[in-house]
């Protein structure tokens, strides 16, 4: 374990399978709360964080259960740091559509689409790039306003 | 965990009762139960989202394939009190200004 990894809080290897994305709401939801943050702020970093581990699983794997997926997070001195990392199929950065939400206009009402701009909208620095041995990683920021 | 989907009948809406936590695991569930009641009702369907503690981007996105296909089959589609966790995220994606959202079936 190297110096970075091992500065981590939490570090969980998790097999790239919807169905444990609860697991890790919950284990995210009680990590945040050990770092008491404000009620209202951790529903939505919860939600952006399954958002990261879900397009993990839909657009790096293709929804391939049998792979995994590594989840670390962080406290540095003002932020709360959250790094979703997989070995999958790369997706260049610049591939990432990061688009402002806003409310569709009849016509260009579509399913999809929401979850790199909800992880926007709910952290203050996302950055995605590509991961050390391979796959993508993607480092999401929250500046504690406590 | 898997949701719990129940349907009944409203005059001549039906609705569709959730309960749990709508993911990218649980959403095909209600993605099939919205889609097969769309054409088959009479005036539109109803999802009531008041036992929903907790909905994703997928669960949005499968609330947004309802409303298109019930538009498609002209028909109505309402949101029935959405559970405050669910309204956060409408408010975040913006859809609760798409939506026609009621606070009882």
């Amino acid at each position: 374990m190297d110096r970075e990894e091992n500065n981590q809080d939490v570090r969980l290897i998790v097999r790239s399978d919807p169905r444990f994305l609860g697991s890790i709401r919950a284990l995210v939801r009680g990590w945040l709360e050990a770092c008491e943050l404000a009620g209202d702020v951790v529903d939505k970093v919860v939600l952006a964080v399954d958002e990261a581990c879900a397009n993990t699983i839909r657009h790096a794997y293709g929804g391939r259960c049998d792979e995994t997926l590594e989840l670390s997070l962080h406290e540095n001195g003002g932020y709360l740091e959250f790094k979703v990392s997989d070995h999958g199929a790369p997706c260049p950065p610049e591939c990432i559509k990061k688009r402002a939400l806003h409310p569709p206009a009849a016509d260009e009402l579509r399913p999809g689409g929401l979850g790199v701009p909800l992880m926007y909208e709910v952290f203050d620095e996302v950055v995605f790039c590509p991961g050390a041995t391979g796959g993508n990683c993607v480092t999401m920021r929250l500046k504690r306003k406590d | 965990m898997a949701l719990t989907i129940e349907k009944s009948k409203s005059g001549e809406e039906t609705v569709i009762g959730v309960q749990g936590e709508v993911d990218l695991y649980t959403s095909p569930q209600l993605r099939t139960a919205i889609l097969k009641a769309v054409p088959k009702a009479g005036n539109g369907v109803a999802v009531d989202l008041s036992g929903v503690g907790y909905i994703d981007s997928s669960g949005v996105a499968t609330l947004v394939e309802g409303l298109r296909s019930a538009r498609e089959h002209g028909k109505t589609f309402t949101l029935v009190a959405p559970s405050p966790s669910v309204m956060q995220v409408l408010e975040l994606t913006r859809l609760d200004q798409v939506f026609e959202i009621r606070s009882t079936s």
